[in-house]
Formats: structure tokens, C-alpha cells, sequence
């Protein structure tokens, strides 16, 4: 098949390429480098993949490409392209959500209907629910979202279900729950604190870390968007991708310190807005419609992540200053 | 002995093709751009990406959860 996927430098994007091309697939990837985080990461993310002869990339924003033309005899679309981060959405910058967010999202769907793509996948996430009261949070649970950054995530995803129920567009939504592992984001909580603790610096804990949040290993979350491009009957859809337990960051925070032999105490700062309080995912609907099952325990899919971690400090300090 | 002034006049960031500056410490070639460091090891600057070093600034104040 010919696969699509936006973003495709990004955390979760990089790899679901790599699933997808060890399936078999030919996989055209964009990627903007947006300078939200720096390039080496990206280019690092990508550097498996790179010289894979059924890979392309296009570097190149959603909002200036001529979509129809790399669309064209594509099977499926994973959107995943996104401008990320909860808290840096306040202010000036919510243009940059809006722009990537809302209109790339639209001018995706426009394009994929002109083109006759079989499907769509959006990377959705958690953060469109806000502080709701009632957990675990279903997909029937009314989405209030408290980010601007929620905002548009949301106004993407219902972009997705009008396209299919107006037009026929087959889409199906994903809302991801705080996915970590390798290659996770440097401005994403694991990646800082296990990164500061290695550096015998204290990470910071936004409140008292008795916030709870539904963490889901980056490889569940891609088993799950990689079958969401090929299912049946789930135009339209909305689907939770958790990993199935609930955790504060306080236990994280321990568990991180177990597992890198360190006690390193965190320094506590104040609760920040957009921030919810809990998150926890019931996955009932992904489990029936994706035959979703998130396989990654939380201790090993950490451990995995510190590996990561220490990889790419310590080779890009020339072997041992960054860690 | 320090990197050769004609020498830095001349290199570029071999990601972005744009300017660099030396670091404080004069241990290092930064590209703002990227938010790298290209290390200087034996007066010798180490222009490979995988070499380089992410800048200690975070690219964001905030840390997503």
C-alpha cells in the first residue's frame, strides 16, 4: 500500500514510518522541522529509516504543499502533523495552532477528498476532554478542553467527523493519552526528568504531583493508528489509545529514581494553566472496533525511554558530558 | 592554539547553511537556528550532526505532561 504520514519526523510519526516499512509498505513522509524543538532530534528520529529506498520525504509545511499531488494513488493518510504543547499555547502564539493545527488539518481533508484517499487517520489526543469529573473518560464524555492547545486539537477532530459524515471522507480520530518511549519530545515531563536526573539536577514538578495521567508506550499507541488506517466499518470513529493504568507523576518520579539508582529530590512549582488534573482512558471502543491492547508496562516501557535518553546525551556530547 | 579565524569566517551550520557563533568557553560553534553546538575538539571543529550538541536551553519554558 501507499501510506502518507505527516509529521512523519515527529515522535509518534517516525515511528509508525518504521511499522509501516517493516510491513512492507511505501511510505511518503512530510515534515516541516517546525523549531519548536531542535532538528537533531528529528533528524535523529528519522535516521533509521532515511535510506530505505520505499521511503520519501518531503520537507515541506501542510499549508504551502501542493497536497493533491503528493496525495494522489495514496491508500491511506496518518495525520499526525501538529504544532504540540499544552502549556506554550497561551498568548501570540496560538496562531501557530491555529494555522497547523486547524487549517493544515482542513486543508489535509479538502485534499484527500479531491484525490479519492481510502482513509484518514488523525492524531487526536486526550487533551480535547479538559477537567472532567467522570473517569474513566469515554469517547461519549463531552469534550471541554482547557488548552487553547485542546482547542484546535478538537476543532481538527470534528473537521475529521464532518468531512465523513458530509462527504463520505473516510476518517477515524485517535485521541492519544501522554504517550512516552523513545524518541519522546524534549519538552515532554519523561524525557526532562530523566534527563535532569542523570544530570544530578532536580526536574521540575508542576504542583504537589498527585495529578494522574493514563501513560501509553509510543509502540501501543503506533500498533494502534497503524490499524486504524486499515479497519472496517470505523468511518467516522473517535477512538481513546491509553495505556491502561492510571499513575500520578509523583510515582513516575519514583519509579524513574529506582530505576537510574538516583535520589534526586524534584523541585515543586506552581500548577500551570491548561494543565488538567486527571486523565484515564477507557479503551473499550478501540479494543472492539482496533482489536487495540496496550502490551507495554510502564516500568519496562520506561526503562526503554532511559536507555534512549542516555544514547543520545551522551553520543552528542562526544561520550559522556551530556549525561 | 585556537580554530583559525579564516576557517570559522567560512563555515556554516551543515543543516541550516547558516552563520555560527563561537561559544563563550571558545569550545564549541553554536547555530542558533538549530539550537546546536558543533564541539571544537583539538582546535578542530566537529561539523557532523551527529556530533553536535542540542543547546542547554529547553525550547520551551514549559514542560508538557
Amino acid at each position: 500500500m501507499n501510506l502518507v504520514i505527516t509529521g512523519v519526523a515527529g515522535f509518534i510519526g517516525s515511528h509508525l514510518a518504521q511499522r509501516a516499512l517493516e510491513d512492507g509498505h511505501e511510505v511518503t513522509g512530510i515534515d516541516c522541522f517546525t523549531d519548536y524543538y531542535p532538528r537533531l532530534f528529528k533528524e535523529r528520529n528519522l535516521s533509521v529509516i532515511r535510506t530505505d529506498p520505499r521511503f520519501s520525504l518531503i520537507e515541506k509545511d501542510l499549508l504551502n504543499l501542493d497536497l493533491d499531488t503528493v496525495f494522489a494513488g495514496k491508500d491511506v493518510i496518518y495525520h499526525l502533523a501538529a504544532q504540540a504543547g499544552v502549556r506554550a499555547s497561551w498568548g501570540e502564539q496560538f496562531k501557530i495552532y491555529t494555522d497547523y493545527n486547524v487549517l493544515g488539518t482542513q486543508r489535509v481533508l479538502e485534499s484527500a477528498l479531491r484525490t479519492g484517499v481510502g482513509r484518514v487517520v488523525y492524531a487526536s489526543s486526550s487533551s480535547v476532554y479538559g477537567d472532567v469529573t467522570d473517569f474513566p473518560m469515554t469517547e461519549a464524555t463531552a469534550p471541554r478542553p482547557v488548552s487553547p492547545y485542546g482547542v484546535t486539537k478538537l476543532a481538527g477532530e470534528n473537521l475529521c467527523v464532518l468531512y465523513s459524515t458530509n462527504f463520505g471522507l473516510s476518517t477515524v480520530s485517535l485521541r492519544y493519552f501522554t504517550v512516552y518511549g523513545p524518541r519522546q519530545r524534549p519538552d515532554m515531563a519523561f524525557h526532562k526528568f530523566i534527563k535532569a536526573i542523570l544530570q544530578n539536577r532536580h526536574p521540575e514538578i508542576y504542583g504537589n504531583g498527585e495529578q494522574t495521567r493514563d501513560f501509553t508506550f509510543v509502540r501501543d499507541a503506533v500498533a494502534a493508528t497503524y490499524t486504524a488506517g486499515f479497519a472496517r466499518d470505523v468511518s467516522g470513529q473517535v477512538y481513546n489509545i491509553g495505556g491502561g493504568s492510571r499513575v500520578s507523576v509523583n510515582t513516575v518520579f519514583d519509579l524513574l529514581r529506582k530505576l537510574l539508582h538516583r535520589d534526586i529530590q524534584p523541585k515543586r512549582t506552581d500548577v500551570q494553566k491548561g494543565d488538567v488534573r486527571h486523565t484515564a482512558a477507557d479503551t473499550t471502543r478501540a479494543a472492539r472496533d482496533l482489536g487495540y491492547s496496550p502490551r507495554m508496562t510502564l516500568e519496562n516501557g520506561l526503562a526503554e525511554e532511559i536507555e534512549w535518553i542516555k544514547d543520545i546525551y551522551t553520543v552528542a556530547a562526544g561520550g559522556g558530558n551530556g549525561c | 592554539m585556537a580554530v583559525d579565524q579564516k576557517l570559522l569566517d567560512i563555515l556554516v551550520c551543515p543543516i541550516c547553511k547558516g552563520p555560527l557563533e563561537m561559544t563563550a568557553a571558545l569550545d564549541g560553534l553554536i547555530c542558533r537556528k538549530d539550537r546546536l553546538i558543533f564541539p571544537i575538539k583539538d582546535d578542530i571543529p566537529v561539523m557532523l550532526v551527529d556530533e553536535a550538541i542540542p543547546l542547554e536551553t529547553e525550547p520551551s519554558e514549559t514542560t508538557d505532561l
